[in-house]
């Protein structure tokens, strides 16, 4: 009996480490813009709250689903002849038990959910590098608007590649031209919409070097397909070499 | 002579006379002509079935082409353009031709029946409700028969509207969408709503006025309670997006700028209002389908439904919970912290009921004797659906999670792990359940089961890999992916699962064929059921009940059947076999029946007509408003016909 109990205990806690590894694990399969492969601060955070909350999930669907497995084996018919069972109505401390564990624990989510909302929501830090980003059907273009990207006339630096520098954090804003467009670079932040009208803000870093892919995300007609970019994160002195070769360029 | 045959002096008869003439004839007709002009639930029941069975193969056959489009990489099956039509009206046509109108005729077929009536409060706005439904969808097809106009990029494609389901502003402005296609979406959703609208009405005044003697409101039927809830979800809702639409009408048709950037108007009041409207409305999809899963379970396990008020109350609490999280479609489009979080929250709690039913749910099966039939499987593959469907959902209410899950494949499958897992299996069920009742036959209970275990099968390869999908970065409504993301696998076998599904509903059009072909022998009571729709005979006569019943409980038929001794133990009651009703002899001569009437397609025929001359020709719109003006007035005057 206790090795038996002792040995429920072990294939949980093997379970439970098997269902993080799972989740984790994610990550190693390929594609750029796998969000379980994070390489930045924002999409680390959002990756983190979303495995935890689905972990807690899955354990809940197993049990549901075994319980519906489990009754349905134990008390199906067995013959034709049976009488009906004893009808019971309800129990009403099975009731509150059922209403107040959920409401408690999806409370307790709701904590880390809205610090998070709050974190990721807050303005850019000062020493951010401002880039606005311009969407337009079918494609994209970001201008540097901090003073030291400017070119000889004035003008900001205008790239059609995101190019930014390592373990810095970006202050995007974003415009729209026509439609609602969404930017999403999987690997580094979840989306924000490109409203007309609006000048959507965001803060996002990068922590890897890499080039990661990035499309559209708000369905915005015949092309938004193929309405992607890239999104180059550099250490700064390749960032800062890039720079230089963009304003010389005539 | 001919003068003679004129007799000019003959008294002429009043229009009130003349309608009630009309009328009595039209009592006569037979064939076509008693199903155009039919009053009887039952009959438009069964024409809301067959038509929003039409519509599904449609949307089916849709979401098989998009499938093929999608299963490999840079496929050419579909250009961009079709495939944006195909899933604008796949979408649309799910939702608004298929799920809406099988749940219509949920209501039209059970609810005089499960509450001891002759029909509905409002026979005639029932017929009223079903053309206008038949002549909104056909309407919005028909854009498949348009073009588009010359000198635009969409030169010679199909008229199809093309902006997605939810037709976000600005993209459905003219200067984005060139030609009729928005119009052709936007006039037939709003006559569709006219449908919904006059059948909310009509349910909840017949469940609140018409309930047989003895029936208290908590002596109802689930399914019954479930309907009125939903009826007022309709009513509340439909007004929302109407007044949506008619903004973007007025900037297509009229140069408004409700939704105009450039002069100062906000598409995002575009999607507040359509989603104010549209998760009400996601619950409006699931309800009724949660209602027949309360019927089918305590009917297959020979138990009462476990905690009947509980799952009563949450179901309210849902309706009414339900207005308070739209938002939580808007996440991404950047409100602020302060309205994420509120709606964060509000989300994650609209967990709680859902979770209460389920339990509930698994409360009725556990202890009862479980008969695994068709009926039953559908039911239990509903919470084991719904419960993924569900808990995915709590995942889109931790925000800052749902910002990478927005708009991404994660979506799609969570919101078809509700509405095919769940609303689909829900429907399915009650069909199985109530086919013998309405046809007298039950359906084959061997290609019952391939269908639910293909279905089943099928539905988890198509959808399970959705998931992964979403989190692997594939956004939705895009025509085609790139090679090397990793999602050619996923996307292959999501495709084959979808192919699984469509041949599971070959599987059940071969049921219902070869079903209809065998004796009507199933009598009354088939399953030995708890409620009273199963005490008259199968299927039922055309005036339900013989006698108005007398209810004294829940489940008032079981506790005619059987005695429950002070062990526990049930019984069978000692006149327990007279609990059916014996056909009544003769045709029920004497039994006061709503009686046919032309005005309610004449009424209909207009709506169509109105927004075809928008579009089209002006001319029509006043000819279409005289004819549904004439049909209402007509109806108003309209006296019974004996």
């Amino acid at each position: 009996m206790r090795l038996r109990r002792s040995v429920l205990r072990l294939a949980t806690g093997a379970a439970l480490l098997a269902l993080v590894a799972l989740f984790m694990g994610c990550g190693a399969f390929g594609g750029d813009q796998n969000t379980f492969a994070p390489e930045g601060d924002v999409a680390d955070e959002q990756r983190d709250l979303f495995v935890i909350v689905t972990i807690i999930a899955t354990i809940i669907l197993i049990g549901v689903i075994a319980a519906l497995v489990y009754i349905m084996v134990r008390y199906r018919r067995r013959s034709p002849d049976e009488p009906p069972p004893k009808q019971v109505h309800g129990n009403t401390r099975l009731e509150l038990a059922w209403t107040i564990a959920p409401a408690l624990l999806l409370l307790g989510i709701a904590v880390p959910t809205v610090a998070s909302i709050i974190d990721l929501g807050r303005e850019a830090k000062d020493d951010a590098l401002h880039v606005h980003v311009v969407a337009f059907r079918f494609d994209w273009r970001f201008q540097y608007t901090d003073p030291e990207f400017a070119d000889a006339g004035g003008e900001p630096l205008t790239a059609e590649e995101l190019h930014i520098p390592v373990d810095r954090e970006i202050a995007v804003e974003l415009e729209s031209q026509d439609v609602i467009h969404s930017f999403w670079v999987p690997k580094l932040a979840g989306k924000l919409d490109v409203m007309p009208g609006r000048h959507n803000r965001m803060w996002f870093n990068a922590t890897e070097p890499g080039v990661y892919a990035a499309q559209c995300a708000e369905f915005c007609g015949i092309g938004h397909s193929i309405m992607k970019f890239t999104v180059v994160a550099e250490e700064p002195a390749g960032f800062e070499a890039w720079v230089d070769e963009q304003l010389s360029a005539p | 002579m001919a003068g003679a045959a004129l007799d000019l002096d003959r008294p002429r008869p009043s229009v009130a006379e003349a309608l009630r003439l009309a009328r009595q004839r039209a009592a006569s007709y037979r064939g076509i002509w008693s199903w155009v002009l039919t009053v009887d639930h039952k009959r438009i029941g069964l024409m809301y079935a067959a038509t929003a069975f039409t519509f599904f193969l449609m949307g089916g056959m849709e979401a098989l082409m998009l499938r093929l489009q999608l299963a490999r990489p840079n496929s050419g099956v579909l250009d961009p353009d079709q495939f944006n039509r195909l899933f604008t009206m796949h979408g649309t046509t799910m939702v608004f031709l298929v799920i809406m109108p099988l749940s219509a005729a949920f209501f039209n077929l059970v609810i005089p029946l499960m509450i001891g009536a002759r029909d509905v409060a409002f026979p005639r706005l029932n017929a009223f409700s079903y053309w206008v439904f038949l002549l909104g969808g056909l309407f919005m097809s028909a854009s498949f028969l348009t073009g588009n106009p010359a000198g635009t990029i969409f030169e010679g494609k199909l008229g199809l509207p093309d902006a997605g389901w939810f037709g976000y502003a600005p993209l459905t402005l003219p200067q984005f969408s060139a030609g009729h296609g928005i119009d052709y979406w936007a006039f037939g959703l709003i006559i569709l709503g006219v449908s919904s609208m006059a059948g909310g009405f009509n349910f909840a005044v017949t469940i609140i006025n018409m309930r047989a003697p003895g029936m208290t409101l908590f002596r109802m039927p689930v399914f019954v309670w479930m309907t009125l809830v939903t009826s007022f979800l309709i009513i509340f809702a439909m007004p929302i997006i109407t007044v949506g639409l008619f903004e973007l009408l007025f900037d297509r048709l009229f140069g408004a700028n409700f939704f105009n950037v450039q002069a100062g108007g906000t598409p995002l009041l575009w999607q507040h209002m359509f989603w104010l409207f549209g998760h009400p409305e996601v619950y409006i999809l699931v309800l009724p389908a949660m209602g027949i899963v309360s019927e089918v379970l305590p009917t297959f396990s020979r138990k009462p439904l476990f905690g009947y008020p509980f799952v009563v109350f949450s179901g309210i609490a849902i309706a009414f919970m339900s207005w308070g999280v739209w938002a939580h479609h808007m996440y991404t489009t950047g409100l602020g912290s302060i309205a994420n979080s509120a709606f964060g929250i509000s989300t994650i709690l609209i967990a709680v009921p859902t979770g209460i039913k389920i339990f509930n749910w698994l409360g009725t099966l556990y202890g009862g004797s479980i008969n695994l039939k068709t009926p039953l499987m559908f039911a239990i593959g509903f919470i084991a659906m719904f419960t993924i469907g569900g808990l995915t959902g709590v995942t889109h209410s931790i925000v800052p999670s749902d910002y990478q899950q927005q708009d991404t494949y994660y979506v799609v499958a969570h919101f078809h792990q509700v509405l095919v897992g769940g609303a689909l299996f829900g429907l399915f069920s009650g069909i199985y359940y109530w086919f013998p009742k309405f046809s007298g036959r039950l359906l084959g209970e061997r290609l019952g089961q391939l269908h639910f275990w293909l279905m089943f099968i099928g539905f988890n390869v198509t959808f399970q890999p959705m998931m992964v999908l979403g989190l692997l970065g594939m956004p939705r409504r895009i025509a085609t992916y790139s090679d090397g993301l990793g999602w050619g696998l996923w996307n292959m076998v999501a495709t084959v699962g979808a192919f699984m599904i469509a041949a599971s509903i070959v599987v059940f059009m071969v049921n219902v064929i070869v079903s209809m072909r065998r004796k009507p022998d199933a009598g009354a009571d088939p399953w030995d059921a708890r409620t009273i729709e199963w005490t008259i005979p199968s299927p039922p006569p055309a005036y339900n009940f013989a006698e108005v019943p007398q209810v004294h409980a829940v489940d008032d038929f079981w506790h005619r059947k059987y005695v429950e001794k002070e062990s526990g133990e049930v019984v069978p009651a000692v006149a327990g076999a007279s609990a059916i009703e014996e056909a009544a002899p003769g045709d029920g001569h004497g039994i006061h029946l709503p009686s046919p009437s032309y005005w309610p397609i004449v009424a209909a025929i207009g709506l169509p007509m109105i927004a075809l001359g928008f579009i089209y020709d002006f001319a029509l719109v006043p000819a279409g408003a005289v004819i549904t003006m004439l049909g209402i007035y007509a109806w108003a005057l309209e006296p019974e016909a004996e």
